[in-house]
């Protein structure tokens, strides 16, 4: 995933009312005006809300029915979790891994003989 | 998992924390030898084709880290601070080839000694976003931290 899309996406997700819709979504797909109902602010706030989650391709929705119902993609939320998590994973991972060298530095300290100090 | 996460909600940061079980002078020794770091940086089933470490201030950390099905990540970084063994300050330089994922830019790891245990912080710090979309891009571990959130529930199931 580009950088600048997932950070299109973090944006996107950095704004309560935006999350509070794409929750909303997660359950079905809803007009604007049913995702208005729970906010005090205008159907044309909400639509710019919309217009972000579009952009950031969070959203999409239908260009058949008169109602254009908004519909979650979730691809991209996925892949801003994810990275997160693999992160998380890589230094959970990566520390696990030196505690067990660490064991193992009894002794010897770890150092091959023929290498000198470097510090 | 023994490895402690903390996602602050006001700051672009992630800390973990970890004890080990050895003193800090020997954590620091295995984390900033490379003949040390080549053992064990990556875990189970990776290994290291290459470590540099100059670790001083201005020094350059060069490193490929392979992954078990052998793909290869070259990893470049640059010592900042350098306090044996308190405090070590790297950081990455991606000589602007960097595509993908958000790199952290900074990480700053402290090591404080307890009774032969090491307790080891390390901060990471982004700088991959502009300034206004670190606060921004860290605004959403709100919803994933928070366990009873829809969206979490929902994120599960993909």
């Amino acid at each position: 995933m580009p950088t600048d899309t997932l950070s299109a996406t973090l944006s996107a997700l950095a704004d309560p009312t935006r999350r509070g819709i794409l929750a909303r979504l997660a359950s079905g797909d809803a007009t604007v005006s049913e995702l208005a109902e729970p906010y005090d602010m205008s159907l044309a706030a909400v639509s710019k809300h919309l217009k972000v989650l579009e952009h950031a391709g969070l959203v999409s929705r239908s260009r058949e029915s008169q109602w254009r119902p908004c519909h979650l993609e979730a691809k991209p939320l996925k892949a801003a979790t994810q990275w997160l998590e693999d992160y998380r994973k890589f230094w959970d991972r990566n520390f696990d891994s030196l505690a067990a060298y660490l064991k193992t530095m009894d002794g010897d300290h770890g150092r091959p003989a023929k290498k000198g100090r470097s510090r | 998992m023994n490895t402690q996460t903390e996602i602050p909600k006001s700051e672009p940061l992630i800390i973990m924390r970890r004890t080990y079980d050895a003193p800090r002078a020997k954590v620091w020794e295995a984390s900033t030898e490379p003949h040390h770091v080549k053992r064990w940086w990556g875990g189970p089933g990776f290994t290291n084709p290459v470590c540099e470490m100059d670790v001083r201030p201005g020094g350059l950390w060069h490193h490929v880290m392979r992954f078990p099905d052998g793909h290869e990540l070259v990893m470049d970084f640059v010592f900042i601070e350098v306090e044996p063994p308190a405090r070590l300050i790297w950081q990455n330089i991606d000589h602007g080839r960097r595509k993908g994922p958000p790199p952290t830019c900074k990480i700053t790891s402290t090591l404080d000694e307890d009774g032969g245990k090491t307790h080891t912080t390390m901060i990471a710090e982004f700088c991959s976003f502009a300034d206004r979309d670190y606060a921004l891009g860290m605004g959403f571990t709100g919803p994933i931290a928070a366990s009873n959130d829809r969206l979490v529930e929902y994120l599960k199931t993909l």
